[in-house]
């Protein structure tokens, strides 16, 4: 039973790598929280559900979800945070701006989907169960443990072994001295933002196939515990993202499974609170992260 | 004629009852507190507002004390671990908060009503008691503008260093504003349970706190009359334009995203500076002019 639950928490809680590493990518790049991020990953489940319904085979909705989504968080970024960030105050604009974003976006899959809840078809993931050592599997879980670890693993590749990566790192570090050397930072924050908007869709389409439920407000939730992985993890710490997803993941079934329902939320929100206070910076954030740091 | 004026007065009390947790959020962003805890207050405000007055046979101005107490205290003590955050981490703080406040208000259903909230509250407030509390509030604000705390919050918010080199306590200040935000929310939170009717858990959540912050932005952070001006057109919006009604959260999304983008500092923020620019030029002009005379 336990184990069971830890395998299931696994794979969960690598969708929600997916998830979170974008999101964390994003504030590494520019310290920018992008609240919208909720609604690019609903998007990408809405992309996947409408190429399904209209025909389409699974893995095509699943790449369009994909370039959706990534076109949808360039959109934000050049929209919203722009001029923004030109601007002095951008951490408290980006937060109104891109909240502003999220609204939009829901606003506009509600109308598409007429304020319903929208289901995959029925067998569009064959459901097959394996069993072994006496824990059950499906296939789905399989395919979503194997999509979210090609995709992170893909990802890794990109910005730790790419010359794109070593031009996301230079503008990370210092976007000045970035653009002495050749590199346009506006086109790195475009490429990042695609690469966070795809992953967060990615995780979408996984996400709206394990629970069959997409609806226009489904991506609250997520962006909640996106909040908390990414405190876990350390605010911009990408392999702290990908290691605080999977403690995430687990813990969050642990908590369903042995808590009184009702107290989980409370529990996850307490324990983020816990960790802001005494290790603010995560499990991975590095020190000039600053949680403690004056405001410029 | 009457009537017409009658049919407006369910909106002139929401006016109300919205621009007081609009101080409440004006004042910590005044000091420089990146809290979005407001809603979260505002719901424990008024659910003790809505205990006491279902499960107690307590008056309603002991009621809304109440309220406005806890929301103070609930304040106090959260502004205690916000101290030591800075930024994106106090808003990240502060949205936790609020989601502790939701699943522990749904927990606790002997108490709150859970997922169904409280119902049959005796309704004790009226438009009247709405303005009278609003008008203390905005007296309050005037006030502390005007005074020294209203200044220290204002070199808080601009540079902390140099507001700490000049002799002001931030964490104190800081805590000040968070416990003038919390009982202000706590006080509007009980008088909209007085208000209402009943309270339901759904009722204190993202919307809302968006809804709020909207007012904020939209009218400016800096003057007293920023929040005033901001929650008059986002009410009156969606009434002059019914179709516009519909689509409340498209409206909303798309002015936060031009407000900020383009008029930052709000319609009042921005309206005052370019006054106070236009005299400043004015009074240049005259000096000049008086000293090629002289």
């Amino acid at each position: 039973m336990l184990i069971q639950q830890l395998l299931n928490g696994l794979v969960v809680g690598g969708v929600y790598a997916l998830f979170a590493v974008g999101f964390n990518l994003v504030f590494g790049i520019q310290r920018l929280l992008n609240l919208a991020h909720g609604a690019i990953f609903m998007t990408g489940a809405f992309v996947a559900y409408y190429t399904v319904a209209a025909g389409w085979p699974l893995w095509v909705g699943f790449i369009l979800a994909a370039i959706g989504s990534g076109v949808l968080a360039m959109l934000i970024e050049i929209v919203c945070f722009r001029r923004l960030r030109k601007s002095g105050d951008a951490e408290f604009g980006a937060i109104i701006s891109s909240v502003g974003a999220s609204l939009v976006i829901m606003t506009v899959w509600q109308w598409i989907s007429k304020t319903q809840i929208v289901r995959f078809p029925f067998e569009t993931f064959p459901v097959i169960i394996f069993r072994f050592w006496g824990l059950r599997v499906s296939a789905l879980q399989l395919f979503m443990a194997g999509a979210a670890l090609v995709i992170v693993v893909l990802m890794a590749w990109f910005v730790y072994r790419t010359s794109f990566g070593r031009r996301v790192r230079a503008v990370t570090g210092n976007e000045k001295a970035a653009m002495l050397v050749g590199v346009n930072p506006n086109r790195i924050y475009n490429q990042t933002y695609f690469l966070s908007g795809a992953l967060a869709g990615a995780s979408g389409v996984l996400v709206g196939l394990a629970f069959n439920n997409i609806n226009y407000m489904m991506g609250e939730p997520y962006l909640m515990f996106g909040f908390v992985i990414i405190i876990l993890g350390g605010l911009g710490s990408i392999p702290g993202a990908l290691l605080a997803s999977l403690i995430f993941g687990m813990v969050q079934t642990l908590t369903i499974a042995f808590l009184p329902s009702g107290l989980t939320n409370a529990f996850i929100f307490f324990a983020m609170f816990l960790i802001l206070l005494i290790r603010p910076n995560g499990l991975m954030g590095k020190e000039e992260a600053g949680a403690l740091r004056g405001r410029r | 004629m009457s009537n017409t004026i009658l049919g407006y007065i369910p909106l002139l009390d929401l006016f109300f009852l919205h621009l007081g947790l609009a101080f409440s959020q004006w004042i910590v962003l005044r000091a420089g507190v990146f809290s979005l805890a407001t809603v979260g207050l505002a719901a424990i405000g008024a659910y003790t507002a809505g205990i006491i007055a279902t499960k107690t046979g307590i008056p309603a101005p002991l009621g809304l004390l109440a309220g406005a107490f806890t929301g103070m205290a609930a304040a106090l003590l959260l502004s205690w671990p916000l101290a030591r955050l800075r930024g994106v981490y106090q808003a990240i703080a502060t949205v936790a908060f609020l989601q502790i406040i939701l699943s522990l208000n749904i927990y606790f259903e002997g108490l709150t009503g859970g997922a169904m909230g409280l119902n049959s509250i005796p309704k004790s407030v009226g438009t009247l008691t709405l303005f009278a509390a609003t008008a203390g509030t905005v007296y309050l604000m005037v006030a502390i503008t005007h005074s020294r705390i209203g200044r220290a919050f204002d070199a808080i918010r601009q540079n902390e260093a140099v507001a700490a080199s000049l002799g002001v306590s931030i964490t104190g200040h800081q805590a000040l504003a968070f416990a003038i935000s919390g009982a202000l929310a706590g006080l509007f939170g009980a008088l909209e349970a007085y208000h209402s009717y009943a309270l339901v858990p759904t009722q204190f959540g993202f919307q809302y706190l968006i809804a709020i912050m909207s007012y904020v932005v939209l009218g400016g952070r800096n003057t007293v009359l920023g929040p005033i001006v901001g929650t008059a057109i986002l009410i009156l919006l969606p009434e002059i334009a019914r179709p516009l009604a519909e689509a409340r959260m498209l409206v909303y999304g798309l002015l936060l995203i031009l407000v900020i983008n383009f008029l930052p500092k709000g319609i009042t923020d921005t309206l005052v500076d370019m006054l106070k620019a236009r005299n400043l030029a004015r009074r240049k002009v005259a000096a000049e002019t008086a000293e090629t005379r002289s």
